[in-house]
């Protein structure tokens, strides 16, 4: 082994920091920010909250210089091992996000008239067929048939609700099969960076996961440039939001956290 | 649980069941609504919609259609704080979601034990 390579190993010891600095105290400038108990949302945590999907724009377009920063801080996101297993696709042409959401109302159709039995009149063979499908469908892959994307892939298959929302920006996130662990941890963290980087300049996102749709058609995968290692993992629609939907906070439910501390575990909520 | 034994002994929801599949209703203060029709046009869900004479018009959920997500995207554009939903949708069997309490507006304080 040559003797740079085995310097370059060397990990430090945290022992052999200054005290000063394990304490934390030594250098002003890189003291904690004090933040008391009470004290209020200052504004990274104000961006976080009031960021809600947006799903009605102006049609006015996102300067290409703004959806660029966008990708620029995403290429700053951690990933595992560092791998990046992500490359994006920007679609701003009208008309390829029409022929897109043209194609993938077709798609939430004929999946709706596959699984969704709601859809039939009780009793009647289209209801029973269908009713077996969606058995199998969540028996193969339950997260995708539940309630709530199905009724939302129903609407969308009968005109009452849209894949990409006439965004006037859709950000294809590709993801790269062969990436470290679990790639789509690594695509919801750098979808995120692409989010609020957007909310930093008041634009509106919403993420879309129907997206994926565009997997399934070989024309598709053609048009966009799509090899078998990469897939469409989600979407994110960029535009100038409707109304001033970051005006309210809004309430949610907590969720449980388990709190070790001083040998005693309790649960917060 | 394997794909098999959820094929057999999964235990999912009828969708069209009202019990099963629970979407809840938001509230609505009636006299806060001047009827702006933001709500409406945001809602993901499109369970909202105006009802009344024109220039007296007011916001109602939808009569017969499901779907809400309890989202609240509609409490955060209105602009009179006139809408908001309350409980999250509750489904049964492998839906059923556990670990999720009440709704709150982001806290600043601790916590305290359930
Ligand atoms: C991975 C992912 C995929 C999503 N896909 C869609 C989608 O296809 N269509 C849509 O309208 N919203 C989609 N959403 C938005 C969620 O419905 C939304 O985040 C949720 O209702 C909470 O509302 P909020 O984002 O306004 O806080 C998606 C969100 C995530 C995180
Ligand atoms: S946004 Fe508020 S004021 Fe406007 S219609 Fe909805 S509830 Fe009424
Ligand atoms: S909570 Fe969300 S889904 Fe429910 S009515 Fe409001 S905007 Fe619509």
């Amino acid at each position: 082994m040559s003797k740079t390579i085995s310097e370059a190993r060397i990990i430090e010891d945290p022992e052999e920091l200054d005290e000063e600095e394990l304490e934390g105290e030594a250098d002003p400038e890189s003291a904690p920010v004090e933040t008391p108990e009470g004290a209020d949302w200052n504004t990274v945590e104000r961006a976080f909250l009031t960021r809600r999907s947006i799903r009605k724009f102006k049609r006015k377009q996102v300067p290409a210089h703004l959806i660029h920063r966008m990708l620029e801080v995403a290429r700053f996101a951690p990933s595992q091992g560092n791998c990046q297993p992500y490359k994006f696709a920007v679609i701003r042409d009208p008309k390829l996000l029409v022929e897109m959401e043209e194609y993938c109302v077709d798609q939430c159709k004929q999946l709706t008239a596959a699984v969704n039995y709601t859809t039939y009149k009780k009793g009647s063979f289209g209801y029973y067929k269908a009713r077996v499908m969606a058995r199998l469908f969540n028996a193969i892959d339950p997260n995708m048939l539940h309630p709530v994307p199905v009724t939302a892939m129903t609407s969308i298959a009968h005109g009452k609700f849209m894949v990409f929302h006439r965004a006037p920006t859709v950000i294809l996130i590709l993801m790269d099969k062969h990436g470290i662990g679990v790639p789509e941890v690594d695509i919801g963290i750098v979808g995120t960076n692409i989010v609020m980087a957007a909310e930093s300049h008041r634009l509106g996102t919403c993420w879309i996961g129907f997206s994926k749709l565009l997997n399934k058609s070989k024309e598709w995968r053609e048009r966009l440039g799509i090899t078998d290692r990469f897939e469409v993992s989600e979407a994110i629609a960029v535009g100038y939001p409707v109304g001033k939907p970051w005006q309210n906070l809004i309430e949610r439910p907590t969720h449980e956290i388990a709190w070790f501390e001083d040998g005693e575990k309790q649960i917060l909520g | 649980m394997s794909m098999l034994k959820r094929l057999l002994f999964g235990d999912f929801p009828a969708w069209d069941d009202p019990q099963a599949c629970q979407f809840r209703r938001v509230q609505i203060d009636l006299d806060a609504c001047d009827g702006c029709k933001l709500c409406v046009t945001i809602c993901p869900a499109g369970v909202l919609e105006l009802y009344g004479q024109k220039g007296h018009k007011k916001v109602r959920v939808l009569d017969g259609v499901r779907g809400c997500v309890s989202c609240n995207n509609c409490h955060a554009i209105c602009e009179n704080q006139a809408i908001k939903a309350v409980e999250h949708f509750a489904m049964s069997g492998y839906y059923r979601s556990e670990g999720l309490g009440e709704f709150q507006p982001p806290r600043t304080s601790l916590p305290g034990p359930v």
